[in-house]
């Protein structure tokens, strides 16, 4: 008997076992239980019924986005606001996932793990959430995107607090009318519940030359001596790298400014696969950045299997190159940071203030992307690009620096036309990038929007460079 | 401004808060009884060492007596053979028998042959030493009880009519909220059904009680709390499976009070472990042959409109081998017998495709293999042996191997089966909250097998993760329990089959926890007790069955 009872010890394994796993299972609800309250098939909280006692969206005046009247869910009275923040804000269903109304649904509708989502409606507290989107920015923005017909996407943000200002998304629809899609005009809507902003990719094209002018600046010590003869075409590497243009003889400002293909191309080649790899993976090409959560498209730059050929045509933004809007925004805001990113946001949690308030800035998940010598060239070259070849007047007052960009997609498409930079104003810190699907030249198309967008941001943001 | 409907929300939100702590009481009471009204820590009889003078204890039913240090009754002799003989008491008396010692076993001077009778005064004679079999009175120092009975209050125990009270209060709780559902229709259909769950309780009770004249009623008391919840929570899910539900319960129930009639003589036990082995086998069988294929595993066989599960049923019958093939105490450590056996059932239900309960088994097969030898070897091969088993289904039987790929990454697969059920339940536990949304107001319930595999959830989402937590300790609390009642069994097969029937029922209550929140990959069987489904309810019920008779106070009529 004895025996017995010192083998049957062995079960309380299965019980030690058992406690585990409980425990395991608490800290799991415990950490991720508003994560899995969010989820579209949660029938808790999907449809309008979910939103029936929600709180209010706000921008960052404090002008309603969505709120509920009287057990209706109700958007911004501006049609233009409502379209252009769509994404941002989202709808009634879930079913753009990126969207503040589907992120934070269960704080909107009062969620937390101790009531769960079992509170009776009139005993419910339902919480409001702030953005720091501008609504008249963003409908500003929309207003010239949405003129194209085409998909595409803006976003502006503050490079020194994060805080995103617009952030538009095209094809937009009206969230107080949603359009009901079935199978005959499913084609007409492809793709309209995804943020371009966060979580699409694209062709860059010419705004590329911003890596390869950083890889050329940290790694040619006479880079700024040098001259380049562009004829309007070249053969590397058994095929020819064409430019828009025949430059003649320029010089690394020139090059950057007219956008030559020619001379960037023979400086990816020269850098070589590894050095032009090593800076695309220090800047974070091929990261994927975390904006309140959602996880931004990746970027992309891969020429392990490249020849030269198509090395010097990664060089120039084509090739197999893919950026995100966002990223974009986020390499132009490290520039014009001296080098280092800021992580943006776009729900105003209060917390960022505070810490700018008593002087801390807030440094999650920033990274250095540049040196401070390498970020203080390219501001040179950069605003070099606007003063000299498109004029400083486009913007206003405002002391911008930008590059454009013509990403070639080939088939039966016409180019993706980018446009991205940032201005260096004390009062109006903010990076910029703009991408239109399916248009053409990136001035002609991208320009308008970021120039719309960029000085209607000012405003709003009482900058004294546009009163 | 009074709102009338703001204090009725009051209302149901205080009965939603009052319930979980109300599970915690109830759980509390029924383990807080289990642990008294015991007998005081004496010795069953003492030997009185003649040469000596010294007085040993006799603590068991079963007593091994020899030179080995794991012998219950040590004996410091060199003539005394390793294991020397058993004491054991029975429903007649005392007696002793020779465990093929080399020297022989005497009573008053005479050489025993086979089991002999002890009365007290007695002289029993092993090697060179002299015992007097005295009463247990006469040993008079103290005697260490296990912890789980050390130290208990003065307190009484609650009365057992009291504790059933309080059950039949909560459930009835239960049916209130049922009628405040959201829907609104069928307002009063829970009243039905808790008239039907408060009698049958109640005539459970009865019968214990007054009929068979039963000492105490807490784990009876403990299952019917589960059983109830289990009823009522199908009420507003599938009113007709609830009353199936009830029925089979009931059936439990007849099966928990013959079973331990079965087994009332540990003696017996072994003869019946032939016709036993064969009825298992023979169960498998008629699935495998007769058995529909649900989700790939054939482990249902359709009797009209009647569907059974004989692997639930299985489950009893083998810790009953496993317990019982013991001849004599200790003796014999030859596990081919059960080895095989094991293997065969083992086996014939991975052919079958149940693999959720062919991993119950072969925990089962470990806790009773551990038990009966205490040889680390055989569970590590038996482990070894597994592992190649698993490697083998998984490379055969594509679909286990899904479940496997869909394993860790829940949140990927929320539309696929690869997690879908898995990802309702987490999100369902989450939108619960700590109370619960109310009984009737879940969204789970849309979700297959989510009262029976998922059933962890339903029961989260619609009374709250405490209450959900709080019953699955109360059954995972049944391990010790078990553990704790065995220094008292009448016989070591009272030991192994309560041990292994409380870690069977912990194992399967693990798999089916932690296989729905996505922990464990999930296998599809059922909570002990909660989840819907007859065959089951049976077989949990059975399984008590041995845990009770482990209790030296089952045997022991109220006089």
């Amino acid at each position: 008997m004895k025996r017995i009872l010192r083998r049957s010890t062995l079960i309380f394994a299965v019980t030690i076992a058992f406690i585990g796993g409980m425990g395991y299972l608490s800290f799991q609800l415990i950490t991720n239980a508003d994560d899995w309250v969010d989820q579209p098939y949660n029938a808790h909280i999907s449809g309008s019924g979910g939103l029936e006692q929600a709180g209010a969206v706000f921008d960052r005046n404090g002008d309603v986005l969505a709120q509920t009247v009287d057990g209706r869910r109700v958007y911004n009275e501006d049609t233009s606001v409502r379209k252009s923040l769509l994404h941002v804000v989202g709808d009634n269903s879930l079913n753009i996932s990126t969207a503040v109304q589907s992120m934070y649904r269960s704080q909107l509708t009062g969620y937390n793990l101790v009531w769960g989502l079992n509170m009776p409606q009139t005993l419910r507290k339902s919480n409001d959430i702030k953005l720091t989107v501008d609504a008249k920015t963003c409908a500003a923005a929309y207003d010239v995107l949405s003129s194209y017909d085409k998909k595409g996407a803006c976003v502006v943000y503050n490079y020194r607090t994060g805080d995103v200002i617009c952030s538009v998304s095209t094809q937009a629809y009206d969230p107080e009318a949603p359009p009901e899609i079935t199978e005959e005009n499913e084609s007409e809507y492809d793709g309209v519940y995804l943020d371009n902003v966060l979580s699409s990719s694209y062709t860059p094209g010419s705004v590329f030359k911003i890596v390869t002018a950083a890889a050329a600046i940290e790694n040619i010590p006479d880079i700024f001596e040098r001259t380049w003869n562009c004829s309007g075409s070249e053969e590397i590497g058994g095929s020819d790298v064409t430019c828009v243009d025949v430059h003649g003889t320029i010089n690394f400002e020139q090059a950057m400014a007219y956008s030559c293909n020619v001379v960037f191309a023979e400086l990816a080649v020269e850098l070589g696969s590894e050095k032009m790899t090593e800076t695309a993976e220090k800047i974070g090409i091929n990261l994927t950045y975390d904006v309140d959560g959602v996880a931004t498209s990746k970027g992309h730059y891969d020429v392990s299997k490249a020849n030269t050929n198509q090395l010097a045509w990664s060089g120039v933004g084509q090739y197999n190159d893919q950026v995100n809007p966002m990223q974009m925004a986020i390499i132009c805001g490290a520039i014009a940071n001296g080098g280092t990113s800021t992580s943006p946001h776009i729900v105003n949690d209060g917390a960022s203030e505070v810490l700018s308030a008593i002087g801390i800035k807030s440094g999650f998940g920033s990274r250095e992307m540049f040196s401070a010598d390498t970020a203080e060239k390219l501001d040179q070259i950069m605003r070099y690009t606007i003063t000299d070849y498109y004029g400083n007047d486009l913007f206003g007052g405002l002391t911008v620096c930008a590059k454009t960009g013509t990403g070639e997609v080939g088939k039966d498409k016409e180019p993706n036309a980018w446009m991205v930079g940032y201005s260096k104003d004390e009062d109006c810190p903010l990076a910029f990038a703009c991408v239109v699907e399916d248009s053409g030249f990136g001035f002609t198309y991208a320009g308008p929007v970021v120039e719309a967008a960029m000085i209607q941001a000012a405003k709003s943001l009482n900058s004294s460079a546009v009163q | 401004m009074f709102d009338l409907s703001v204090i009725f929300d009051i209302g149901v939100v205080a009965l939603r808060i009052i319930m979980p702590v109300y599970a915690i009481v109830i759980v509390y009471q029924c383990y807080a009884a289990m642990r008294r009204r015991r007998r005081p820590e004496k010795p069953l009889v003492t030997l009185y060492n003649m040469q000596t003078g010294l007085k040993l204890p006799v603590l068991f039913w079963e007593n091994s007596i020899g030179r080995s240090k794991g012998s219950d009754i040590l004996i410091d002799d060199p003539a005394v053979s390793r294991n020397h003989c058993v004491l054991l008491r029975r429903k007649e008396g005392w007696f002793v028998n020779d465990t093929g010692s080399k020297s022989g076993t005497y009573v008053n001077g005479r050489k025993t042959n086979g089991r002999t009778r002890v009365l007290i005064n007695d002289t029993i004679t092993v090697g060179n030493s002299s015992f007097e079999f005295r009463r247990g009175e006469e040993y008079d120092e103290k005697i260490r009880a296990s912890w789980f009975f050390s130290r208990v209050s003065s307190k009484p125990a609650i009365k057992s009519w009291k504790l059933m009270l309080l059950i039949t209060i909560f459930h009835f709780f239960m049916c209130v909220e049922a009628m405040f559902w959201n829907d609104g229709t069928n307002a009063e259909s829970p009243l039905v059904m808790f008239g039907a769950l408060a009698a049958v309780e109640w005539g459970f009770f009865f019968v214990s009680t007054i009929i068979l004249r039963r000492v105490n009623f807490e784990l009876e008391s403990l299952a019917l709390f589960l059983t109830g919840i289990g009823v009522i929570i199908l009420v507003r899910q599938a009113e007709r499976s609830a009353y199936v539900q009830l029925i089979a319960a009931s059936v439990g129930m007849a099966v928990f009070c013959v079973l331990i009639k079965l087994i009332e003589d540990p003696d017996k036990v072994i003869k019946l472990r032939i016709p036993m082995m064969i009825a298992a086998v023979g169960l498998l069988l008629l699935s495998i042959v007769f058995g529909r294929v649900t989700n790939g595993a054939a482990n249902w066989i359709y009797i009209g409109s009647i569907s059974v599960q004989p692997s639930e049923l299985v489950k009893i019958i083998y810790i009953f081998i496993g317990a019982s093939a013991l001849d004599k105490l200790q003796t014999n450590k030859n596990l081919i017998e059960f080895i095989i056996f094991s293997a065969i059932c083992v086996g014939l239900l991975a052919v079958m495709g149940d693999f959720g309960t062919a991993l119950i088994f072969f925990m089962t097969f470990l806790l009773i293999a551990f038990m009966r030898s205490g040889d680390f070897k055989t569970i590590i091969l038996a482990v070894a042996a597994a592992v190649f088993g698993v490697t083998f289904v998984l490379k055969f039987k594509p679909y286990v191997a899904d479940r496997f790929s869909a394993w860790g990454h829940v949140w990927e697969h929320t539309q696929d089966n690869g997690g879908y059920q898995q990802a309702r339940v987490l999100t369902y536990i989450a939108s619960g909250g700590l109370f619960g949304v109310g009984i009737g107001n879940g969204f789970l319930k849309q979700v297959a097998a989510s009262e029976s595999d998922l059933v962890f959830g339903l029961v989260s989402e619609e009374m709250g993760v405490i209450v959900a937590i709080t019953l699955a300790i109360a059954v995972g609390a049944l391990v010790i329990y078990a553990r704790a009642i065995t220094t008292r069994s009448r016989s070591t097969f009272y030991s192994i089959s309560a041990c292994c029937a409380a870690g069977l029922l912990v194992t399967q209550l693990s798999l089916n926890v932690f296989g729905a929140t996505a922990i464990l990959p999930l296998t599809g069987v059922t909570f002990p007790f909660i989840s819907s489904g007859g065959s089951s309810i049976i077989s949990c019920w059975g399984l008590i069955a041995f845990i009770k008779a482990a209790d030296e106070r089952t045997y022991a009529v109220k006089r």
